[in-house]
Parts: C-alpha cells; sequence; structure tokens
C-alpha cells in the first residue's frame, strides 16, 4: 500500500517532511525563517496553479505581510503555517466570491471567525481556493465563467472532487506544508479529500463558527481542515473550534474523555466498486479494527432526497441577497429593480445554482412546502435517530467516503444532474445529520486515490482522531 | 351596513440596539449611518438575536392577554425588494410569539416580532436607499375583524398606543413608527386589505374612503395601496396574484424556550396599564369617567395628577387639568413627557387659584409661562404683584372709574341685559391688569348699580 508521502512527487527534503507540530517548533526556535519559507511555498502554489487551477486568489501581499510579523513574534500554535482557504469564507480585503461571477470584486470589510482565529495563531494566509459556486457541486466544474475547473493532483483529467475541490489539490499538491480550511454541506470536505488523497475533517455542526461563510444550506454547512497529516488536522481544528458569539448555532465545544471501543461497518455503504470496497477493508483491517456490520436502511433510502430538499430550500433564500446592488457584480442599472435583479442573475450564475434555486424555491412554495420542505425536515429527524441508535452500541462507524474513483471531467459533462447527486450517497447521510466525520486515504486503485470514512457520535469529534492514533507514526 | 375591520399593527420598539445586531436602532438625517455587515446583508454575516426585544414583546403579549408561546423560533420570509438586504425579512410564522388576546374589546389573533426593512428615499429621478432603518425591532399586532367603524378603530389604535407607552417600549414621536394593514369588508363581502398606512389618522380615512367605495363598487379579494396625498386607494394585486413567500425556518438562529421564570419577570414589570389605572382613578379620587379618561391617556399626566390629588381636592384638580392643561398643550401641540412640569409648581398654582389668593385669569397666565419653562410659582407671582385684589378702596375705585366711563353698558344693565354686567366685568378685568378679585368686584358693581 502507498502512503501519501511517498508518492513520488518532487519534495524540497529540507522543507516538507515536517508537519505543524516539528515545523512550528522551527519556527519558534529561529531555525526556519518565515519569510523565506513562506517565498517558497508561494513559488510553489503559483506554479501549481499554472498548471492545476486551485486558486481564485493568490494573497503573495497578504502573506508576505503575516510572514514578516510572524518572523518578529514568533509566536501562535501555527506560526508560519501556510493555509488556503476556501472561496466562500471571507478573507477580510481579498476577493472573495465563493467562486461565483455575481461576486466577482468582492472584498469583504471583515474576516470569517475561522480566518481572524488562525491569523491569531500566526499563521499565513496564502490565498483563496476555488470550489463549485456556492458550493453547488461534487467535482468542482460548476465554477463561474471566470474561474478555471481545478484538475486532480495524481491525473490531469480527473476530477479533484468538490466543492471544495482546489483545496484538496494544493494540499495534496503542495510541496511544502499546507492546510486548506474547507467547507461541506452534503460532503465537500470529504470527497476532494479522497479523490486527492488527503485528510478532510468535517466537524459536528456548530463546532466551527460560520461567521464570515457565504452561507449555501445554514442548518447543514461546517467548516473544518484538510491536511497532510491526522495531526495537522487536529492542530487546525483546535485553534478554529469553540462557541463565537457572532453565530447562534456555534456551540462551546467540550473534549469529550470517551474511550473507543467498538466500530461497525455501515452495510449499505459498500455497494460500491469493487475495487474499492476491498481496498476500504483492507484499509480497516490494516488499522486493526474488530469490526461489526450495521444496516442504515433510513439514511440508505431517503438522506439524498430529505438533503436536496433542504439543502436547496435553504440555498434558495440565501442566495436572494446576490442581486446586483451592494457589492459584487453591478452593470448599469437602466430598468425597474425586479428586471434589474433577474438580469443580473441571469447573466452570472451557473445553471446548476439556477437549477438549485428553482427546485428549492418550488419546494417551499404554498401547496408545496408540506409535502416537500416540511416533510423533508421531518425525515431529518428520522435519519439523525437512527444514527443515534447505532451510537448508543458503537463508536465509530465506517464506509467508503466515495463510491467511486475520481471521474475523468469529460464523463461528468454527460451525467444527469440525478446522477451526478447520486455520488454523494455515501456522505449526504453525516451531514444531513450534522455527524463528525474524517476521510483518509485508504490505498490506490490504478493509481488514483480511495477515501475511507470514519463517522463519529454528534459532538464528540475527539474520539475520531482517538480512533487513529498514531496512524501517521506519530 | 355591517362593517368588519381587522387591523395588522406594526409597531418600532424603542430599543438601543437593532433586532439581529449592535447597531444603533435610532433615526438619522445623515443615510447608511447605523450599519454594519449584518444589517446590510453582507456575504457571511450572520443575526444575532437581541434579547431585549423579546423582553419588550413579552410585556406587550402579556398587557394584551395573550397566551405566550415558549418556543422562539424565527422565519425566512422571501420577497425581492431593494430596501430589504438580505431580499428576505426574519420575521416570525408557524409560532408567532403570543396568540389569542383581548384588548379594549378586541380579540387579538397574535403578536410576533420581526426585522424592519430599510427605507427608499425618492430624489428627482433616483432612488436611494437608507438602510438606518434596515434591522429596527417590530412587533406586528393582528386583530380579529371585530372593530366595526373608522371611529372604533381610530379608537382601538389611540388607546392601543397608550398601552404601548405606558409599557415604555414605544414613542410616538414619528407617525410613521406606527404602521397598518388594514383589512376590511362591508355587508359579509368580500375582504379588502390595504398596505402600509402611517399613523392613525389616514387608518381611519382609508377605512371612511374603502366602506363608501365598497358600497359602490362590488369589492374583489385584493390588496390595495393607499395615497396619502390623494387620500385614495388603488389596486395593487387582485387574489390570483397574490405574493407567495415561500416561509422557512431561519436555520441561522437556533429556536429556543422561554422560560417560565422569564415570563413571570415579565409579568412583574408590567405597569398599570391606562383603563385600569382610570378606574382607579373612579374610586380612589371619586373623579368623573371623562376626567379619568382624559388623565390617563399619558402616564405622565397620570402620574402629574395623582401627586397633585394628594395635596389638594382631587375633583377640582382633575377638572382643572383637564381643561386648562391638557387644553392648552393640544392648542400648542405639545406632549406631557416634553414639558417640564412638576408637581410642586402645579401644587402651588393650584393652591393660590382655589384658595382665589390669585384670579382665573392670572392662573391662566401663569399656565402658559410654566408650560415654557419651569418657575417658582410663589415667588413668581409675589415678585410679580399678582395677588388678587380683594381691597375694598382699590376696587371701588377700579368700579367708579369704569362705570363712569360706561354709561351705555351701566343703561343696558338697568334694562336687564346680563351681558353688560359681564362687559364692565371684563373693564375692570383689564384695568386691574386681571387682578382684580371677580366675586368681590361683581358684587361691588351690582351693589353700585342697584343702589
Amino acid at each position: 500500500m502507498l502512503s501519501i508521502k511517498k508518492m513520488g512527487f518532487l519534495r524540497d527534503p529540507k522543507w516538507c517532511e515536517m508537519d505543524i507540530k516539528e515545523f512550528v517548533a522551527k519556527v519558534k526556535s529561529g531555525e526556519i525563517n518565515v519569510v523565506e519559507y513562506t517565498e517558497k511555498v508561494l513559488e510553489d502554489i503559483e506554479q501549481i496553479n499554472s498548471n492545476y487551477n486551485y486558486f481564485s486568489v493568490i494573497t503573495k501581499e497578504l502573506a508576505l505581510e503575516q510572514a514578516k510579523k510572524v518572523n518578529r513574534s514568533k509566536t501562535g500554535k501555527l506560526a508560519g503555517v501556510p493555509i488556503s482557504i476556501k472561496d466562500c469564507i471571507c478573507v477580510k480585503g481579498v476577493e472573495s466570491s465563493a467562486s461565483s461571477d455575481i461576486l466577482k470584486g468582492y472584498k469583504p470589510v471583515f474576516n470569517a471567525t475561522v480566518v481572524k482565529k488562525l491569523i491569531d495563531e500566526g499563521a499565513i494566509i496564502v490565498g483563496k481556493t476555488v470550489q463549485d459556486e456556492f458550493g453547488f457541486g461534487g467535482f468542482s466544474m460548476n465554477v463561474g465563467n471566470s474561474f478555471k475547473v481545478p484538475y486532480n493532483p495524481f491525473d490531469i483529467v480527473r476530477s479533484c472532487g468538490g466543492s471544495s475541490g482546489g483545496s484538496g489539490g494544493i494540499t495534496q499538491k503542495s510541496r511544502y506544508l499546507h492546510v486548506s480550511i474547507g467547507e461541506s454541506t452534503g460532503g465537500s470536505i470529504a470527497c476532494p479529500a479522497s479523490f486527492c488523497g488527503v485528510y478532510g475533517f468535517t466537524p459536528s455542526y456548530g463546532v466551527v463558527s460560520r461567521y464570515g461563510l457565504m452561507d449555501y444550506g445554514s442548518s447543514l454547512d461546517k467548516i473544518g481542515p484538510m491536511a497532510k497529516s491526522l495531526d495537522d488536522c487536529k492542530k487546525v481544528f483546535d485553534v478554529i473550534k469553540g462557541h463565537d458569539i457572532k453565530d447562534s448555532t456555534s456551540l462551546d465545544f467540550r473534549e469529550n474523555e470517551g474511550e473507543v471501543k467498538k466500530v461497525a461497518i455501515i452495510k449499505e455503504s459498500f455497494n460500491v466498486n469493487p475495487k474499492i470496497k476491498d481496498i476500504v477493508i483492507n484499509k480497516i483491517q490494516a488499522l486493526g479494527y474488530e469490526y461489526e456490520e450495521v444496516s442504515l436502511p433510513v439514511v440508505d433510502k431517503y438522506a439524498l432526497a430529505s438533503y436536496s430538499l433542504i439543502a436547496m430550500s435553504e440555498a434558495s433564500t440565501n442566495l436572494a441577497k446576490y442581486c446586483g446592488l451592494r457589492y459584487g457584480y453591478q452593470p448599469e442599472m437602466k430598468e425597474m429593480y425586479n428586471d434589474y435583479f433577474s438580469k443580473v442573475r441571469s447573466e452570472t450564475i451557473t445553471d446548476e445554482a439556477k437549477r438549485r434555486i428553482i427546485l428549492g424555491t418550488f419546494a417551499r412554495m404554498a401547496g408545496y412546502r408540506d409535502a416537500y420542505y416540511l416533510k423533508a425536515l421531518k425525515v431529518r429527524t428520522l435519519i439523525i435517530n437512527e444514527y443515534r441508535q447505532k451510537f448508543k452500541e458503537y463508536d465509530i462507524l465506517l464506509s467508503p467516503t466515495m463510491p467511486i474513483l475520481p471521474p475523468a471531467l469529460d464523463e461528468v459533462k454527460y451525467l444527469e444532474p440525478l446522477e451526478l447527486y447520486k455520488m454523494d450517497q455515501l456522505t449526504i447521510g453525516v451531514n444531513l445529520a450534522g455527524l463528525p466525520h474524517i476521510s483518509l486515504n485508504a490505498g490506490f486503485v490504478d493509481g488514483l486515490p480511495v477515501g475511507l470514512m470514519l463517522i463519529g457520535d454528534q459532538l464528540k469529534d475527539n474520539n475520531i482522531f482517538k480512533a487513529l492514533e498514531g496512524i501517521d507514526g506519530s | 351596513m355591517e362593517v368588519k375591520i381587522g387591523l395588522e399593527v406594526h409597531c418600532q420598539l424603542n430599543t438601543k440596539s437593532k433586532l439581529f445586531c449592535g447597531c444603533k436602532n435610532d433615526v438619522s438625517d445623515v443615510p447608511n449611518v447605523f450599519t454594519c455587515p449584518t444589517c446590510l446583508g453582507h456575504p457571511g454575516a450572520k443575526p444575532v438575536f437581541n434579547k431585549v426585544v423579546l423582553d419588550k414583546a413579552l410585556e406587550v403579549a402579556l398587557a394584551l392577554k395573550c397566551n405566550i408561546n415558549k418556543t422562539i423560533l424565527f422565519s425566512r420570509k422571501s420577497y425581492f425588494f431593494p430596501d430589504l438586504p438580505n431580499n428576505y425579512q426574519i420575521t416570525q410564522y408557524e409560532f408567532p410569539l403570543a396568540e389569542k388576546g383581548m384588548f379594549d374589546g378586541i380579540r387579538i389573533t397574535r403578536l410576533h416580532i420581526e426585522e424592519d426593512p430599510g427605507r427608499l428615499v425618492h430624489k428627482g429621478s433616483f432612488v436611494l436607499i437608507d438602510y438606518n432603518r434596515s434591522g429596527t425591532p417590530l412587533i406586528e399586532i393582528v386583530t380579529e375583524p371585530d372593530i366595526t367603524s373608522p371611529e372604533r378603530a381610530k379608537d382601538f389604535l389611540n388607546k392601543l398606543v397608550n398601552a404601548l407607552e405606558y409599557l415604555g417600549v414605544y414613542s410616538r414621536s414619528s407617525e410613521a413608527s406606527l404602521r397598518c394593514d388594514v383589512n376590511v369588508s362591508i355587508n359579509g363581502g368580500n375582504r379588502v386589505e390595504v398596505k402600509n398606512v402611517n399613523g392613525i389618522n389616514d387608518v381611519r380615512k382609508v377605512l371612511e374612503y374603502e366602506i363608501d367605495r365598497q358600497q359602490i363598487q362590488q369589492a374583489k379579494q385584493e390588496t390595495r395601496g393607499w395615497d396619502s396625498e390623494k387620500c385614495i386607494t388603488y389596486e395593487m394585486r387582485t387574489k390570483e396574484s397574490e405574493q407567495d413567500y415561500g416561509y422557512i425556518t431561519e436555520s441561522n438562529l437556533p429556536s429556543f424556550e422561554i422560560s417560565d421564570i422569564m415570563i413571570e419577570s415579565a409579568e412583574s414589570k408590567l405597569p398599570e396599564l391606562p383603563h385600569v389605572k382610570a378606574k382607579r382613578f373612579m374610586g380612589d379620587y371619586r373623579i368623573t369617567p371623562e376626567d379619568a379618561e382624559v388623565l390617563t391617556t399619558e402616564i405622565e399626566l397620570a402620574d402629574l395628577f395623582e401627586a397633585v390629588a394628594r395635596k389638594i381636592d382631587p375633583v377640582l384638580a382633575a377638572r382643572w387639568l383637564r381643561r386648562e392643561l391638557v387644553k392648552l398643550l393640544s392648542l400648542n401641540k405639545k406632549k406631557m413627557k416634553e414639558i417640564e412640569i412638576d408637581e410642586q409648581q402645579m401644587t402651588d398654582l393650584m393652591d393660590l387659584y382655589f384658595s382665589k389668593k390669585i384670579t382665573d385669569k392670572i392662573a391662566k397666565q401663569l399656565m402658559e409661562i410654566i408650560i415654557e419653562k419651569p418657575i417658582d410659582i410663589k415667588k413668581y407671582v409675589e415678585e410679580n404683584n399678582l395677588m388678587a385684589v380683594s381691597d375694598e378702596n382699590e376696587l371701588d375705585k377700579w368700579c367708579n372709574e369704569v362705570i363712569n366711563d360706561n354709561p351705555q353698558a351701566v343703561d343696558d344693565y338697568l334694562k336687564g341685559s346680563e351681558n353688560s354686567l359681564n362687559f364692565l366685568m371684563g373693564k375692570v378685568m383689564r384695568l386691574s391688569k386681571g387682578k382684580a378679585s371677580p366675586d368681590l368686584c361683581k358684587d361691588m358693581i351690582k351693589r353700585k348699580l342697584n343702589k
């Protein structure tokens, strides 16, 4: 089995074989000059970006300015650590557009809470990563017209997953230490983590503040780290978690002292490509788990429908504010406001976003609301209860992250929307229930990475890290 | 004719900050100064509920004898309009804060909390947007169609506003801070809704206009607008094109439960409301229902009355306050809270008047002075020599002068004209600069002429 670090990419041996722990120690001792390091990182990501399209913006000036500060202070849990931020998370003064043309040129006047926390701990923000517009997709192909589709780091004709595709790609491809902040509504961290062969951790809903995250589905959106090692994931998670007065849905997260005793695989999740199944089972065995098998029939049957209705209903209202009035794309207004709004929205947003707005609006209209939106909320409760039942008995549930290998971009183009939505089958349930989960590389099939997903009980995020303790030999 | 009127009253609450952000809840001549990413709808900004609004709204709900829904949950009401930053309004839909109340004999359907949008300003060919108002807390009070006439609607609204002022949640500063949607039908016909009516007087005008109109044109079930300049309603949309707001949960705000302690605390803070106070005044001070009603319209006036009534005859005090102070205030278009009258001034003034140490005329002059600026009444009367004159010699001098100068009036009086006596009295008052004690004076003139 191949490990990520031995995939044969050209790495600078002096710089790259470090995780955050080692790196920060060297920054603090003065062994690493942060400005020098950051310059190399920027050079590297610029070069990668010219071939792979992972960034919507590279924040060179901001990064060097922060690097100088950290070089002087030598403080912070993440002193000097290069971090990229998914485009839908606001960075003050840096174009933040959720990869949508309707927000072209928009520079937020404030930092998202996660960004502020990272900067406060000495992290260096190196850029904004490309994504499916507003998070609408699983292959990072639904980007606005002025953005380029990112490519899979292992095979340039394939998808790097989505919607946090740029984050997954750069985390794998960067020759240096790198952590990216992704965001998941229905699987947007786990999917690119799987397709790019990196760690992608999605915390319990509410554990990380969403202040400064452009809403997709406000009851579903979760911010989480993507990294080259488990410990890096944990270190960044520990910095960004916690209650935030600016996000009323955020929770005070307390470390849970529980033990990981029993694990189970989810039966329905293994109806996948047999090669993927074998790799994942092998990995589970290599991790030394003795597992049982559970069945989640409600999740399997209804999660996708319930998720789609809730996410699209919420998205259709969350996107209403984008109308060309106060920020972003603002052409000259020559008509009545409603015609102007329609014009701006028709011209800028992608077909997929339009599809979700229309479906979501339909699902909450009088006469359909009971049958779709409200029923979906009830089904969501059933799904949460089904997971809750299982977590009474088990501490961790296991499944492959994605049912397929990273597909060729040309193939994805010809898939129907419903076929595309079904690709999220394995990640939708946990996201709908707001449960913490991580995708890690389980191995490779035909040179393409396969992801294993560990799912923990609500607010028992640390169980996931406990279950994987020592995985990187640390 | 059977008239059925229901009202939806939107009232701005006078909290320090807005409903979902820390911006100042105030008006300003400078547009867009009380704004932030949240009330401007910037991407990524989130609402945070201002719980002071809940305290105030709870008090109103309890004062209107409503049942409280303990689950607080907000919804998004979606429609596109330039003054609405998110293109949805955060409001309460499935679970309003309160339901099924009663006020002034009118059933209250529901009461809920919501945010105000910004404001459009029309300047020449431009439309400008001012977001200072965006996110101002509102309560919407919806009544059952129990109101039967425009006059009754006006009366109800006046009483409601009084109650809100008593509760200290609202200030009747501008007419625009009270906005109504008015529903009206006649003789069991279709219900017509008139949207966005500003102020109580316009509500009455809308109703009068609509009742007339519906007698001539058969009413369709429709929504109409109100042109306050032309004083007419106009067609906005019919039932077929009724807006669908596609309500969904506002999932950026978690739902939560109101505790019993919170309700009890709101209940304990409830002040005595105007109608209760009026009843008590009638019992405690034996004043007339009319006096009691007028004196309780403003809490400051009611408090002044109570303070004065402890020291001098309440019936006389009530009559004086109602006839003199209230009249003078309405003449000067002033509110009690805008003037600085304290109980000492008022007690001194009434004391001097009722003990006939100053005349009616001087008392009225003093009233006009004290609603402008506070003075020490006793000192002022002394320094300006305003005591009523009851000295026989002085009065005798004035009376003789008036009688000698007005032979015609004297003649008329002797022929039986009571008016002429009043005329002569007026002359004496003028001559004495209002200080002549009127009773003594009248007696003296009569005595002199009847000799």
